[in-house]
């Protein structure tokens, strides 16, 4: 068994990795993120990124986790009814930056840790750049 | 008695904007803060609002040094939403442009690294080179720093003359051989500027997940060309040179090493140019919906972009780029702990650091 193939036991998924566009995607169904930072760690997985798209219709957000597992590319995908997951910095600190950018772009909260302004500057608002439906308080007093 | 020393957002030391709040106890620094985001510009925001040739356009503008690279990545990103596959004269031109950007990157950062040491005749000499790579860029492209050679399914120019391309390439190398190569690798200016200084372990350095030529120099042997080959490198032979040191002289000498790597490269690449078409021409294709990734090794790292599309839209839905200064920039703060306040310039130049890249 490949270390790849191994990887849903060891997050106690019964489904494998599916290969699509050069990326091995899981889906984890009740497991959380700091749990699948703690597997990555174990398999000195190296952590590349967090991605965030924001679902139509209300229906929250989507962060994809990315790691690289001696080339082969691993993506996690999480779906957020609300605003907020946990934060993995204190597990992998690789991911301060763009949980902080997430942060500000989305206005997306990673509990568990602490702020501070990445590429915000001072007095600006965080969600402005890419969530839907976020105006900055100058635009909205300005209508 | 501690004090802070800010750095930037502009200062005469570093080439772009951005902050280094450093605690210092006398000559040395104890602590660093960093603070990016002053040259912010909300591009992937933008590319939400850009068809699929806009799209293109705009993100050759992220930087303007590996402008070549994000324009790859973008491609074979999109191209695996389209299921188009350039043909292989399309690919060993990606392969040419991505060596000569690598080559134009790296002798641009020995020449400011150059400059940093004091050393201003090198920094003449590596500016000198460096415009002559230019002019085979210019000589392939049309251009000198935004190429527009790439599209989805493959190029939009033909190399007509691989001979004479090859000539050039071939004559940048004996000057390299010549003149940068063997005084970063010998000069005792060099040595006395680098050695132990700005160290990043090996552990910090995975630790970080810091990638390209600042990991490789901190003895982690990773390179996209060969751990996830893309475009013709699968059928290129090179070797990843790396330096266990982890200081700012094991930089530049893994620097050094890869400019003659690209030249063997782009020999390798350039004599064996395939015949054929450099585009899928005339074939029609959709956006299926999903998201695309792709990976490339540009000149500083790992390059990544996630390219969501609905099928029928005009517009991306999202466009995620991770740039390798992101990753690499939280270690500036770890390398100049315990660093001479003089150093500091040097330190955070050894990273090759893009900050347009970095804030987007």
């Amino acid at each position: 068994m490949s270390v790849l193939e191994s990887i849903p036991e060891k997050l106690g998924s019964t489904e494998p990795f599916i290969e699509k566009g050069g990326v091995h995607w899981l889906t984890l169904g009740a497991l959380n993120v700091r749990q699948l930072a703690e597997v990555m760690n174990s398999l000195h997985a190296r952590f590349i990124t967090i991605t965030a798209y924001q679902l139509p219709k209300e229906e929250g957000f989507r962060l994809e986790y990315h790691w690289d597992l001696d080339g082969q590319l691993l993506g996690f995908p999480f779906v957020l009814t609300g605003n907020s997951i946990e934060s993995i910095f204190d597990l992998c600190e690789a991911a301060d930056w763009i949980e902080r950018e997430i942060h500000e772009e989305y206005s997306l909260e990673f509990t568990g840790r602490e702020y501070e302004p990445l590429l915000l500057r001072q007095g600006d608002e965080t969600g402005v750049n890419l969530r839907d439906g976020v105006a900055t308080s100058n635009a909205v007093a300005a209508k | 008695m501690s004090y802070k020393i800010p750095m930037g957002p502009y200062h005469p030391a570093l080439e772009e904007p951005y902050k280094l709040d450093m605690i210092c106890e006398g000559e040395t620094v104890i602590d660093a803060k960093l603070h990016i985001g002053f040259n912010f510009r909300g591009i992937e925001h933008l590319a939400e609002t850009r068809n699929h040739i806009q799209v293109i356009a705009l993100m050759e503008r992220v930087c303007g040094i590996c402008s070549n690279i994000h324009t790859l990545t973008l491609c074979n990103a999109m191209e695996k939403l389209t299921n188009l596959t350039p043909p292989p004269r399309a690919q060993y031109i990606r392969v040419i442009m991505a060596e000569l950007e690598r080559l134009h990157s790296h002798v641009l950062w020995a020449g400011i690294a150059a400059k940093l040491m004091g050393f201003k005749t090198m920094f003449m000499t590596c500016f000198e080179i460096r415009e002559k790579v230019m002019d085979v860029l210019a000589a392939i492209s049309g251009n000198r720093v935004n190429y527009s050679m790439n599209r989805i399914g493959g190029v939009n120019r033909d190399i007509t003359d691989p001979q004479a391309i090859l000539k050039m390439v071939e004559k940048l190398e004996g000057e390299m051989l010549r003149t940068v190569i063997p005084i970063f690798t010998t000069s005792r200016t060099a040595a006395s500027r680098c050695a132990g200084v700005g160290v990043l372990t090996h552990e910090k350095a995975l630790s970080l997940g810091v990638v390209g030529p600042v990991a490789r120099a901190s003895g982690v042997p990773q390179d996209l060309r060969k751990a996830a080959p893309y475009a013709a490198y699968a059928e290129m032979e090179f070797d990843v040179p790396v330096q266990p040191a982890g200081d700012v002289t094991a930089r530049l000498l893994v620097r050094a090493l890869e400019i003659m790597e690209s030249c063997k490269i782009l020999k390798q690449a350039l004599s064996k140019l395939p015949p054929g078409e450099i585009a899928t021409e005339g074939e029609k294709f959709v956006f299926t919906t999903g998201t695309g990734t792709a990976r490339v090794e540009a000149p500083r790292g790992e390059v990544m972009y996630s390219v969501s599309w609905k099928e029928g839209s005009r517009n991306p839905a999202r466009v995620h780029v991770r740039t390798p200064t992101f990753a690499v920039m939280p270690a500036i703060r770890w390398m100049v702990k315990g660093a001479r306040l003089a150093d500091t310039p040097l330190i955070q130049a050894s990273i090759d650091p893009c900050y347009s890249c970095t804030d987007r």
